[in-house]
């Protein structure tokens, strides 16, 4: 049995590694691209959201390359499409003539666990000892992610940031144990403490909120902290896997953020629409610069909660940017529309300081 | 005390309830008058471009209801009787009619998952300070008016499923099938070219049906999949299923109600309406569909 999932930014380096420790036989997702896109979207429901798109795009690939079966974790609470993924997908793939199996596994502790240990056969701390593993490497990849945001805009020699990011990943993803993790993550230390840069500074700030798939994985947002951290400015994200579980884990969360935005919506819309209202009022309130929003093309919960944000941006005056994502967008569109906005966050930032 | 309601979205999935529950609460109801070129434009205008046509015909509704009525009854519904969610969008709806009216919004969150249908009626009379013997006759008639007209339905449907005229089935959500300048009179048009039309909400469904694939939650999804599955027993000779451009839910149901019909060999049409659809292109693709059921 051969097994591959869908592509998720550089988290995809973390979920490899909790396969192969469990034994499984892993074919990795190759990075999504345009073609992979173009391929996934040719066979996948017209009217679907964009990242069941992208993932029927990924699992192509994998399959030409000679997988049989397929994980999706998909939601079965939540309110948005998600919900269907699984499904849909299989008959998706079953009906353009691949024989797959598919998994589809709950975004919950018990039954991923479950089907894991029968996948796999791994024993109780094989398993563990492989989502610790997991864990360790998510929190570096995404430590890495926040450090990068804050330097990218710092740096003397511009570029040198992702210079190293660019190198550092493939070497993650080939450590296959704790011991050499250290190592790795002294050498990283080692050389991001080598990037020159100009700590006093000032630069505007952006918020980034939206849906996480798109907010998250740089090769489906075009690199979007990537081109504004080269303009100079420091990207903040609230959204990654971290948060994300740990809203499974304490499902309160959702609570406290409901209290807080009971003036502006009264109840979930499914996904993380909350969130983002939630997110981009606190942006506001620490005096940031300006917030992006991105979402898939149609997403129903950021569709909603758009007006929402739009009449924030109306009453505190914020720059707001909200860009869609399907497989139609191309790049120098984003471009094009990215630079008017950074120009828009200079100027509300030059006359807010003087 | 007027009382706006939006001829659209919401109205359509029990019309006679909200307008006979707030008559017999002594209320006055201003519906929104059936939807027109103006109202269509209102709502694109104002509406986020991304969501769907149905919502941007909601907005249309809703404001043509502003500054003319006390309130605008904007329910928030979440779950029906068997706990089943409503669309997400509708979730947030009096949130964004907030934002959009100067009118004030009258509104009350129906989740039976927490309390029952008729506590969260009782809760929305209070708001309009009606006594509980007066909500509680209000809604016996009106839940009594609902009945009567799902009866004639019924036989209505009895009736014309013994028509000897070709009978075309016509899958969509309350909101596209009854509203005729939405759905650009498809009912009249395939009656014109000789067809028997039937709604799939028109269908009676006995209580033992089996378990369908996928379980949905959403309500209308599982109502649509058991009407399917219980149409199929008759003899029809196509169907049609109309849906407004980018509905989210319809994405995922259309698959499944395609397969449906597809597996019993019945001609499947599949039809998505917005803003701009003419209705030349839909007159062509209708007559195109009628031939192939000849044949």
């Amino acid at each position: 049995m051969k097994i591959t999932f869908a592509y998720w930014g550089n988290y995809t380096i973390a979920f490899i590694s909790l396969f192969q420790k469990l034994g499984i036989n892993v074919i990795p997702p190759e990075k999504t691209n345009q073609q992979s896109i173009i391929e996934g979207a040719k066979i996948s429901p017209e009217m679907y959201c964009f990242p069941l798109k992208a993932n029927i795009g990924n699992y192509l690939t994998a399959i030409k390359k000679g997988a049989d079966t397929v994980f999706m974790v998909t939601s079965l609470s939540g309110s948005c499409r998600l919900r269907y993924y699984g499904i849909i997908q299989d008959k998706v793939l079953s009906e353009a003539g691949y024989k797959v199996n598919f998994v589809i596994l709950n975004q919950n502790f018990i039954d991923i666990y479950q089907k894991l240990k029968k996948i796999s056969g791994a024993s109780f701390w094989q398993i563990v000892k492989a989502v610790y593993f997991f864990f360790k490497k998510l929190h570096l990849i995404e430590k890495l992610e926040k450090k990068a945001q804050y330097l990218r805009p710092r740096e003397k020699i511009k570029g040198q940031t992702d210079q190293i990011l660019r190198e550092t990943f493939p070497q993650l993803e080939k450590v296959r144990n704790l011991r050499e993790l250290t190592k790795l993550k002294r050498e990283i230390k080692k050389k991001i403490s080598e990037i020159e840069i100009d700590s006093k500074k000032n630069v505007p700030r952006i918020g980034i909120i939206g849906e996480i798939f798109t907010v998250t994985d740089g090769a489906i947002n075009f690199g979007i902290e990537e081109k504004l951290g080269k303009q100079d400015i420091e990207v903040h994200r609230e959204m990654d896997v971290t948060y994300h579980l740990k809203k499974i884990i304490c499902p309160w969360k959702d609570w406290q953020i409901q209290k807080k935005i009971n003036p502006y919506l009264k109840s979930t819309v499914g996904g993380h629409g909350r969130d983002a209202i939630f997110e981009m009022l606190n942006y506001t309130k620490n005096n940031f610069d300006g917030i992006i929003h991105l979402l898939p093309f149609g997403c129903m919960p950021e569709v909603v909660i758009r007006p929402i944000l739009e009449k924030i941006h109306q009453e505190t005056g914020i720059p707001f940017l909200s860009l869609s994502l399907d497989e139609q967008v191309a790049e120098a569109g984003i471009n094009t529309r990215l630079e008017a906005f950074v120009d828009v966050v200079k100027n509300h930032y030059n006359n807010k300081n003087h | 005390m007027t009382i706006g309601i939006p001829r659209a979205l919401i109205y359509w999935k029990r019309p006679d309830f909200w307008q006979s529950f707030f008559e017999n609460l002594g209320c006055d109801v201003l519906l929104s008058p059936k939807t027109n070129k103006e109202i269509i434009e209102k709502g694109v205008k104002s509406a986020d471009p991304e969501t769907c046509f149905s919502f941007k015909v909601f907005f249309g509704h809703l404001l043509w209801l502003d500054e003319k009525c006390d309130f605008v009854f904007v329910p928030c519904l979440k779950t029906n009787k068997e706990k089943l969610e409503y669309c997400p969008k509708f979730f947030g709806l009096p949130d964004l009619a907030k934002i959009l009216t100067k009118t004030p919004i009258l509104t009350e969150t129906f989740d039976e998952r927490k309390e029952k249908f008729e506590k969260t009626l009782k809760k929305l009379g209070k708001k309009l300070n009606k006594s509980r013997t007066e909500i509680q006759e209000a809604i016996k008639i009106a839940l009594l008016k609902e009945k009567e007209t799902k009866e004639k339905q019924k036989k209505d449907f009895f009736e014309k499923i013994k028509s000897k005229k070709p009978k075309i089935v016509l899958v969509s959500h309350p909101y596209n099938l009854y509203d005729d300048y939405v759905n650009l009179r498809t009912k009249e048009k395939l009656e014109r070219l000789g067809a028997e039309v039937i709604f799939i909400d028109e269908i009676p469904i006995d209580e033992t049906r089996n378990e369908i694939y996928p379980k949905f939650h959403w309500e209308f999804a599982k109502e649509i999949m058991e009407k399917v599955q219980a149409i199929l027993d008759y003899d029809i000779a196509g169907a049609i299923e109309i849906s407004s451009f980018q509905c989210g839910c319809d994405a995922v149901l259309k698959e499944f109600v395609e397969k449906e019909f597809k597996s019993s060999k019945i001609p499947f049409l599949y039809l998505i309406i917005d803003e701009q659809t003419g209705e030349a292109g839909l007159q062509t693709r209708l007559e195109a569909f009628i031939d192939t059921l000849k044949s």
